[in-house]
């Protein structure tokens, strides 16, 4: 998909989420146990399912009318895996792991069909028809038979054999549209709702309890224990539309479960609801509630009798975009968060966030420490880089040449910066920090020390080095790029000189760094450099071997030199080979030409004789009978290639010229080039 | 392996898939390929393997559809087995027994019941010497079969099965063999060859490397070493045989295939380029960058799908417009893994190498390549003699916010060229971002890399053949610009990658001895670096050398720490047989044994440490906690040959064995990768059960509606049950009845439609079985009948029916003629009458006609 069609249809989407607040939610559903898929059905009626380990779209299904009963549930069917039965037989058995794989899903459609696609097969598996009249609002799979229970706005439950692909049986649940269904863990309770929530014995299909309490439309369903009804430990939770409260509702055994027990806030209605059972009164049930703002929040608690004040969460997740160049404005937009996840492990979490058509998936750790966490993603690099990687499976890391540092011999950096003592780092640092402070202290000083110099030697012969020295000090100061260029074009090594030997003693270390700099920079002007060096190493000796921190400041420089001279012996060796062959090229050119004549006319006179002997023997070899047939195209081939032969030929001997001329010139380069 | 133990060793996927041309099945849903004693069926829609067919007992060689029944395949093995399969429901049909080791298999349609396969020449085992044998399956109803009537084709043919090829109809079949190709008449029972010169003048290699056969003309396509393709024609005659080169390869042809209408010839090299040549044209088309070298090269039945395997262990599906529409990848596998294995310790994936200058990222728990990230940045071009840029070393740290990656290139050491680059993990974006490259961190190759798993500073180590080792540390530039980067730097969390980069801080060395592995304890408070015989201590905070350990006789191969209560202990072994154990805190040996071992692996998770030894060429496995003398555990000849590499991977659910010996396994897996490529881990028993027990099959019926005339029966169908139910009487009158002979039509609807027998031969059944049963006064109603589905069944498929009805117009005559007076006269008005009328008058007709029938019954 283009992301200019991308952005189309994000636009269009966050226009209808403007608009109404009450329009369908779109269903989005992680595969169970690891996580593997989320499937998603978007604005535009198709399934995509994706992949949320390399985070790219996996499959893509357009039902056949998806822009007429567009899809409103989904449901993954529970993992099956990939083999049959346990292979013991063989000691080394190939897959040895048995991968769970995750295959079905269950569609409900709005026209009342149920759709079971298959995604390994990347086909429809079966269609359920006929089942109800309305929309079906929900399916679920019955977590050990081959059942599917779906309800829909035709207030009847249809329960399904999807062995036959019949259903089974079809029953009216409420006076109202089913909206939610849920199946107990163990497989014998399910719960539906409407406006009220029934609990129906799937055995007899009788309602098993009943529970009021919301307002409203229940639109999620979910239990929150794996324990037993008759043992006061049965939990399930119940969202409702427009509703900013989770209710946790408690199956007790004396049937006075008229209320719920506690309740969970939250900041909007509930979209998304992920939790992880517990098993017993010590595990505490985790949950992670995507609300319809777009914000995720999650809850831990022990679900052990009532509790009268509404929970808050314990963590509470956004995304955020990057603000400046990725939006039009520079603000930084919120970005909804559509599905998340929590892993068995308890560290990390799966989110899903960004545009239905493009949702980014990610790995975040958990951090309950924190109330509020902000994820600032650039959800633009994001998506591009994950469109590529569908195609090619090839993920390309973001190489920016400017913010990425490159580190190359003689740089600061690629050597060990060098330590003078045993002094530790720290007082170091320190003091290199005082002396930037001083610098405006010092550079008054200068000024005046300048001033007095300049004025003290007026009229001197010397004058010019002296205003160089002045300069250069200036420049140092204030690190002014055209007055010290200026300066160090001089190449007269006298007045190089000069203006080293007056420079004052605090200025000298400031030269040595801007000098170290220059050096490490273009060639051209390292050379120029290396004479005002020289002359600063030379002339200040004293001074600078009087510097308690020598090592350190004069061990870059070191190491620079020390680079840049290591390659010198293997470049010089170079120069005398490429000079040998240039000088042999050039005498080739003037001296061997007449030579070469005589040489050739001699030759030729021979050659043509051996040639011709040659060319006979060629055709007179072909023994085997296939030679006799081959085809003309051949014989040309042959003949052309006897032509190249003879050149060849020529070229050999010509070369063994040039190798004999060479030999004889072979000395006098060398020579030469020693001499050099 | 000692038998009845609670761990067992086993291959965990990643196996190979490209060692044999994969097959596509004739509806183009299913793709059967190769890979290892399995044959795997993948969907070609979502490149997902779908079945597993589980039954040789080693390598699998061939497999082909079976030209009877296109929904089974044989498929043979070196174990001396030719099976036959129904892949869709993977049911093993039959085995045959052939007792040779098979090293391909060929069918083809005109030979029923005979399998062309190469075997080893009886009579000389000791060579490489070959010979195509026809084997002659007997049929037995058993499930297994010997089958020992073999019959030699042609002798001295190449191992290879590319050079082997059936030609039109199976006419004639042709092999390869070095310079020459034999080509097999059936009907003349006569082998003719023809051989080319070793080479032509300018040095081009003649040698056959694969052939293919034009399956409607006669004509024979080579492939040669050169690059050259040739097609020969005119064959069947020893002496006037022609032949003409297409010629784009600069390098072996590995493959050719001829589309199934021979309108194109695909041919692929090491080039990774798919060429369609377009048969009797010099036209061609290229699909180029398609990976690794292509190995071998399919077509479907229907000519609408190739695929191409690749040495790289991938399979692309192409469309027949020359595009890619799907990639089944397996794990890399280059020629070794230069990178060691590596978990990303975010998304726990396994990391090596993968392509060409990229790191892959492999997840092991469902065995399916992730993405591959492409660190060297460059295009890779497939050409010999090429000196391109290979990753050859990285590092994760201990959160997986920073990878480091060593690129090299130079084979020779003269013009060896490296550089070291070190990403970030930027969050914002989710992917990895260079931050600093280093341009020859060493004047040497690298020998090895480490992060300091210490939480506060971020510092890498790299040890180098110049006798140096560098510590590298994030932000530790000394002048004040960068002083304030890194001040930045460790106040944001996922920041640190923008602004802050690398710098050396230290360079170490010990007596210009060269270091050889480092390793750092596991709070970062100590560096243990190995030169030849001495492994040095430094402490990374100051760089002071702490101490020296040396135990004289070998150089030290590999070192590791002790984890957790452990972490006194630092682990050496030594080229000579002695694998050390020292105390940190008094500096002293603590204990010794004299055990071969190459690679010491200590489990991040846990004090346990892996150690593989190697003991007459395999490799034994021992896990041990450093303090304890005894073994964990033990296991003997873990694989065959030297073990290259392995890792611990961290589990995402603990297990809680209480097994002494299988708790080692509880928090971490152990993976291996052997000489050969395979990758195996550990798995304990109760594991196993586990997994077993979950093994629920979901059955789920697959009544999806294939096409629109299914729909149509199916909705007949339907209506037929309704009016049987009785539910709906009334739509039922309306209908026409369906005739007697329903339970035929309805015996064919539900039978599989691959058990059925060709459409012309079930045309008269279903039209007898439309005939109402003899009786003397029905001869006219029958030959009514008869017209009238002769005329509807012209209406639908005129292909068909096409010859049915010219052989009945003889019997119809008369029919008619004797007929009673209604229809008789019904029949004369026909041609008068509008096509719409015509039809209604006909189900008109065939109302009455079936009222008149019952009728006749009563």
């Amino acid at each position: 998909m283009s992301l200019s069609e991308y952005a189309d249809v994000r636009s269009a989407s966050a226009m209808a989420s403007d608009g109404g607040s009450s329009s369908q939610m779109l269903p989005c559903v992680f595969s169970p146990k690891s996580h593997q898929y989320l499937a998603l059905c978007a604005q535009d009626g198709r399934l995509r399912i994706w992949n949320t380990d390399s985070k790219t779209l996996h499959q893509e299904y357009v039902p056949s009318a998806h822009l007429s009963a567009t899809c409103t549930c989904i449901a993954w069917g529970p993992c099956r895996t990939a083999k049959e039965g346990p292979q013991r037989k063989k000691r080394k058995s190939e897959a040895g792991q048995l991968v769970e794989t995750t295959d079905l899903l269950a569609l409900g459609t709005a026209a009342g069909s149920i759709l079971i696609y298959s995604t390994v097969r990347g086909a429809l598996q079966c269609t359920l028809d006929g089942g109800h009249s309305g929309t079906v609002n929900t399916v679920q799979w019955h977590p050990e038979e081959n059942v599917l229970y779906s309800g829909s706005d035709d207030t009847h439950i249809a329960e399904w054999d999807l062995q036959t692909g019949k259903m089974r049986c079809k029953w009216k649940a409420d006076r109202t549209a089913v909206t939610s269904l849920c199946v107990s863990p163990n497989g014998k309770l399910l719960l539906s709702a409407g406006m009220t929530i029934k609990m129906w014995d799937l055995e007899t299909k009788e309602v098993y309890r009943k529970f009021t309490g919301h307002s409203t439309m229940v639109t999620t369903l979910c239990f929150a224990t794996t324990r037993p009804p008759d043992s006061e430990g049965l939990y399930f939770l119940s969202g409702a539309a427009h509703d900013r409260l989770l209710s946790v509702w408690q199956v007790r055994s004396d049937g006075k479960d008229k209320n719920s027990v506690v309740s969970f806030t939250l900041t909007d209605e509930p979209q998304h609801i992920d939790l992880l059972k517990s098993d017993s009164k010590e595990e505490a049930v985790r949950l992670a509630v995507v609300c319809k703002d777009g914000q995720l929040h999650l809850f831990e608690h022990f679900l052990n009798g009532p509790c009268k004040k509404p929970l808050s969460p314990a963590c509470s997740v956004q995304v955020s975009s990057v603000g400046g160049k990725s939006s039009q404005d520079d603000t930084p937009v919120p970005v909804p968060l559509l599905a998340a996840a929590l892993n068995t492990d308890k560290q990390s979490l799966l989110l899903a966030y960004g545009s239905h058509l493009q949702p980014v998936m990610e790995r975040a750790p958990v951090n309950t420490s924190e109330r509020h966490v902000c994820l600032v993603r650039d959800v633009q690099t994001t998506l591009s880089l994950s469109i590529d990687t569908a195609v090619s499976m090839v993920k390309t890391p973001i190489v920016n040449t400017k913010k990425s540092k490159v580190l190359v011999p003689g740089l600061p950096g690629h050597q060990a910066p060098p330590k003078a003592s045993n002094q530790s780092t720290q007082p170091e640092k320190r003091k290199k920090g005082t002396r930037t402070e001083m610098s405006i202290e010092e550079r008054l000083e200068q000024v005046e020390l300048s001033a007095v110099g300049k004025g003290g030697d007026k009229g001197v012969s010397t004058l010019q080095t002296d205003s160089y020295a002045v300069l250069l000090v200036q420049g140092l100061e204030s690190k002014d790029k055209n007055i010290l260029n200026r300066i160090f074009q001089a190449r007269k090594e006298t007045l190089i000189r000069n203006t080293v030997s007056r420079v004052p003693l605090p200025a000298i270390l400031p030269l040595l760094e801007e000098l170290s700099i220059r050096i490490q920079g273009h060639p051209s002007t390292a050379h120029t450099a290396v004479d005002w060096l020289k002359a600063v190493l030379t002339l200040h000796t004293s001074y600078l071997s009087s510097l308690p921190d020598l090592v350190s400041q004069l061990g870059r420089l070191y190491h620079l030199i020390e680079s840049r001279v290591k390659g010198y012996q293997q470049l010089m060796r170079l120069h005398g080979k490429l000079y040998l062959l240039m000088t042999q090229a050039a005498t080739r050119g003037s001296a061997n030409k007449a030579n070469e004549l005589d040489h050739t006319a001699k030759l030729v006179y021979e050659e043509e004789s051996s040639d011709e002997d040659e060319a006979s023997g060629d055709e007179g070899l072909p023994g085997d009978e296939s030679e006799n047939w081959e085809e003309d195209e051949e014989d040309e081939e042959e003949d052309m290639d006897t032509a190249e032969e003879k050149q060849n030929h020529a070229d050999e001997e010509m070369r063994e010229d040039s190798k004999a001329n060479g030999d004889e010139s072979d000395l006098e380069p060398e020579n030469e080039s020693e001499e050099e | 392996m000692v038998e009845g133990s609670e761990i067992r060793v086993v291959r965990c996927g990643g196996s190979k898939i490209n060692t044999r041309a994969p097959i596509i099945t004739v509806d183009s849903r299913f793709l059967l390929c190769v890979s290892g004693d399995l044959v795997k069926v993948y969907s070609t829609k979502t490149e997902e393997l779908v079945r597993v067919l589980e039954g040789h007992t080693n390598q699998v060689t061939g497999i082909a559809l079976n030209p009877a029944n296109h929904l089974q395949a044989y498929s043979c093995s070196a174990d001396g087995t030719i099976m036959l399969w129904d892949f869709t429901d993977g049911i093993l049909i039959k085995t045959f027994v052939v007792s040779y080791p098979i090293l391909s298999l060929y069918v083809s349609q005109k030979h029923k019941g005979v399998i062309f396969a190469i075997i080893p020449m009886a009579s000389r085992t000791d060579t490489e010497c070959y010979q195509l044998v026809a084997v002659h399956l007997p049929q037995a109803v058993e499930a297994e079969v010997d089958a020992p009537d073999l019959s030699a084709v042609v002798t001295d043919v190449s191992a290879n099965p590319r050079a082997t090829a059936v030609g039109r109809e199976g006419e004639y079949l042709v092999s390869a063999k070095g310079l020459m190709l034999s080509v097999h008449f059936f009907r003349k029972q006569k082998t003719y060859s023809f051989t080319l010169k070793a080479s032509d003048k300018k040095g081009a290699k003649n040698g056959f490397s694969c052939v293919a056969c034009h399956p409607k003309e006669d004509c024979i396509a080579t492939g040669h070493e050169d690059g050259k393709i040739r097609l020969w024609r005119n064959f069947n005659h020893r002496k006037e045989y022609t032949y003409t080169t297409l010629h784009w390869h600069h390098n072996v042809v590995n493959s050719l295939c001829f589309t199934p209408e021979g309108t194109n010839l695909l041919s692929g090299g090491v080039e990774s380029v798919l060429l369609q040549w377009q048969y009797g044209d010099s036209k061609k088309a290229m699909l180029p960058r398609l990976g690794g070298a292509i190995t071998h090269i399919s077509v479907s039945p229907d000519g609408t799908l190739y695929s191409t395997c690749h040495s790289d262990n991938k399979i692309t599906l192409i469309q027949s417009s020359i595009k890619v529409c799907g990639i089944i990848q397996g794990l890399v596998k280059g020629d070794g893994v230069r990178t060691d294995l590596l978990i990303d310790p975010r998304t726990k994936a396994l990391v090596l190498n993968g392509k060409p200058g990229h790191l892959q990222f492999y997840n092991l728990k469902r065995d399916r390549q992730l993405y591959n990230l492409d660190i060297v940045q460059q295009e890779y071009i497939y050409e010999e003699g090429l000196d391109q840029y290979e990753v050859v070393m990285a590092a994760f740290d201990c959160t997986g916010s920073w990878l480091a990656t060593v690129e090299e290139r130079g084979l020779k050491p003269a013009d060896l060229d490296f550089s070291l680059k070190l990403w970030a993990y930027e969050k914002k974006t989710q992917s990895f971002s260079l931050n600093t490259t280093v341009a020859a961190a060493h004047n040497d190759r690298i020998r090895c890399l480490c992060f300091c798993p210490g939480g506060e500073t971020t510092m890498l180590v790299t040890t180098s053949k110049d006798g140096h080792f560098k510590a590298w540390l994030l932000g530790g530039e000394s002048d004040g610009q960068s002083k304030l980067e890194e001040d930045e730097g460790d106040k944001g969390e996922g920041d640190c990658g923008d602004a802050a980069s690398w710098s050396c801080d230290f360079v170490g060395s010990y007596h210009s001895l060269q270091p050889g592995r480092s390793c750092f304890a596991a709070d970062g408070s100590l560096l243990a670096v190995s030169f030849g015989e001495v492994i040095a201590l430094w402490s990374p905070e100051t760089w002071e050398l702490l101490t020296t350990l040396c135990l004289p006789p070998g150089d030290i191969r590999d070192l590791c720490f002790g984890n957790q209560t452990c972490s006194k202990y630092l682990l050496s072994t030594t080229t000579k047989n002695m694998l050390c154990c020292w105390n940190l805190l008094t500096c002293s040996l603590e204990w010794s044994t004299a055990v071969d071992v190459m690679l010491l692996k200590p489990d991040p998770l846990s004090e346990n440490v892996a150690a593989f030894a190697k003991q007459d060429g395999r490799t034994d496995l021992f896990v041990f906690k450093p303090s304890e003398p005894r073994p964990l555990f033990t296991q003997k000849a873990v694989c065959e040959g030297e073990l290259s590499r392995a890792v611990f991977a961290p589990r995402s659910q603990h297990l809680d064995s209480c097994e002494e010996s299988s708790q080692w396994l509880n928090r971490s897996q152990l993976y291996i990768l052997t000489e050969s490529m395979d990758l195996l881990t550990l798995c304990t028993k109760s594991e196993e059960d586990k997994m077993a027990t979950l093994s629920k099959q979901l059955v789920v019926d697959k009544s999806v509606a294939p096409t629109p005339f299914y729909l149509l029966l199916g909705k007949h169908r339907q209506q037929q049950q309704e009016k049987l139910d009785g539910s709906v009487p009334s739509r039922a009158a309306e209908r026409t009845p369906v005739p007697q002979g329903s339970v035929a039509i309805r015996e064919l609807l539900h039978t599989p439609a691959h058990v059925l027998p060709a459409a012309s031969f079930l045309c008269s059944m279903l039209v007898s079985s439309l005939l109402i049963s003899a009786s003397d006064n029905r001869g006219t109603d029958c030959g009514g009948t008869d017209e009238e589905m002769d005329s509807e069944r012209e209406e639908e498929d005129s292909s068909e029916g096409e010859q049915e009805p010219e052989s009945r117009d003889g019997q119809r005559g008369p029919s008619v003629g004797a007929g009673d007076g209604a229809q008789g006269s019904v029949t004369d008005h026909v041609p008068k009458l509008s096509r719409a009328q015509e039809r209604e008058l006909r189900r008109v007709r065939r109302i009455d006609y079936s009222w008149l029938s019952s009728l006749a019954d009563a």
